[in-house]
């Protein structure tokens, strides 16, 4: 009986995926061993076999029939980012809670390195993400900052910018 | 623009403008496509409602993906990797639901394949190209998925064993078991060997 990995190798010959040098051995074994030459036959019949094998399948249904399916399903999918869009709508999503989270660390470094006293606190507001409001209590300014455009169910209104 | 006009444009064209939101240009791409696309999800579900399903959802996905495409490889080509993917996926979630058969188990941990008598003469030699198809058939519904996939991806795909073992997730080593097993097997089948004779 041939070892597993000579078959191995023996298909591999055949799938042209067999080094050069490995090629070169199995050659040998094939030329010594007549149930190698066996195995590789079938091997190639069986290829054979299967190239020959076109498969006849049709798709069972109409161009208009499938077609309508697919457009339906591709209407009621979220509207697609087509080529030459603004490159912003495609990036909308990604600079939104990354510009977040730069004001966050902006604010804490704030915290940490301005001066004494009763320093600045910020806080975020859990029901919008993407609002932040600072307040220096030494200076008496508060200031909120929003992501633009929101991102949430306020998106259709008209933003604010700065109170002060 | 009409159907008729795209009729004649070349996939290049057409997918340019579907990029850019033209509806009718991926009609068009769906109408030259569509049977290859239901070919190979037939050949890897065999099951007619399956891969008409598949099939479709695997157009949805390539309007969505549109922007995607660089092409690199052609239209068609890139359709069916996407096609080939759901198949997969689908294959791989009706595993997790259904109890393993013992025979599934014992072809997963291979060996049957070590002792298959070698098919002497060529198995196919004898046969009519009509009674080669319906075996070839028949013997594709008996293999595994796992085998059945790898033998489609290499002899219907034309990919490396690198490339299956990427698609199917899983080592170069376990995509040569499984394409070896499955055209052992396939030999047996065309062969018209009972199943008590492979073992």
């Amino acid at each position: 009986m041939i070892a597993y990995e000579t078959q191995l190798k023996i298909q591999a010959l055949l799938d042209d995926e067999l080094s050069p040098s490995d090629a070169r051995r199995l050659a040998e074994t094939l030329a010594q061993d007549p149930e190698a030459r066996a195995l590789l036959a079938e091997l190639k019949g069986t290829k054979a076999a299967l190239k020959s094998f076109e498969e006849p399948f049709t798709l069972p249904e109409t161009r208009e029939f499938f077609w309508s399916k697919i457009e339906r399903s591709i209407q009621a999918q979220p509207e697609r980012v087509v080529a030459g869009a603004p490159l912003w709508v495609a990036w909308r999503r990604f600079l939104v809670p990354v510009s977040s989270l730069a004001a966050l660390v902006l604010l804490a470094l704030l915290t940490l390195l301005g001066p004494g006293g009763k320093g600045p606190e910020f806080e975020a507001a859990l029901s919008d993400p993407g609002a932040f409001t600072y307040r220096d209590y030494s200076t008496g300014a508060t200031l909120v900052w929003l992501s633009y455009p929101a991102e949430n169910e306020f998106a259709q209104e008209e933003p604010t910018d700065t109170i002060e | 623009m009409t159907e008729n006009d795209h009729s004649s444009t070349d996939d290049q064209t057409l997918v340019r403008a579907a990029q850019k939101g033209d509806m009718a240009a991926f009609e068009e791409l769906v109408a030259r496509h569509r049977d290859k696309l239901y070919a190979r999800a037939f050949s890897m579900m065999r099951n007619e409602e399956e891969a008409v399903d598949l099939s479709q959802e695997a157009w949805v996905k390539g309007w969505q993906r549109l922007g995607q495409f660089q092409g690199e490889s052609s239209f068609g080509t890139w359709m069916t990797r996407i096609v080939i993917n759901l198949c997969l996926d689908q294959l791989r979630r009706q595993k997790r639901q259904r109890t393993e058969s013992f025979e599934a188990i014992n072809e997963e941990s291979g060996g049957v394949e070590r002792q298959m008598p070698v098919v002497v003469p060529n198995p196919t030699a004898e046969l009519e190209r009509a009674e080669l198809r319906q075996r070839i058939d028949q013997a594709l519904n008996q293999l595994s998925h796992e085998h059945r996939t790898a033998l489609v991806l290499h002899e219907f795909e034309e990919m490396e064993y690198k490339e299956i073992a990427k698609t199917m997730d899983c080592s170069i080593g376990t995509v040569m078991s499984r394409l070896f097993y499955a055209r052992r097997k396939m030999a047996a089948l065309l062969a018209g060997l009972k199943k008590e004779d492979l073992r």
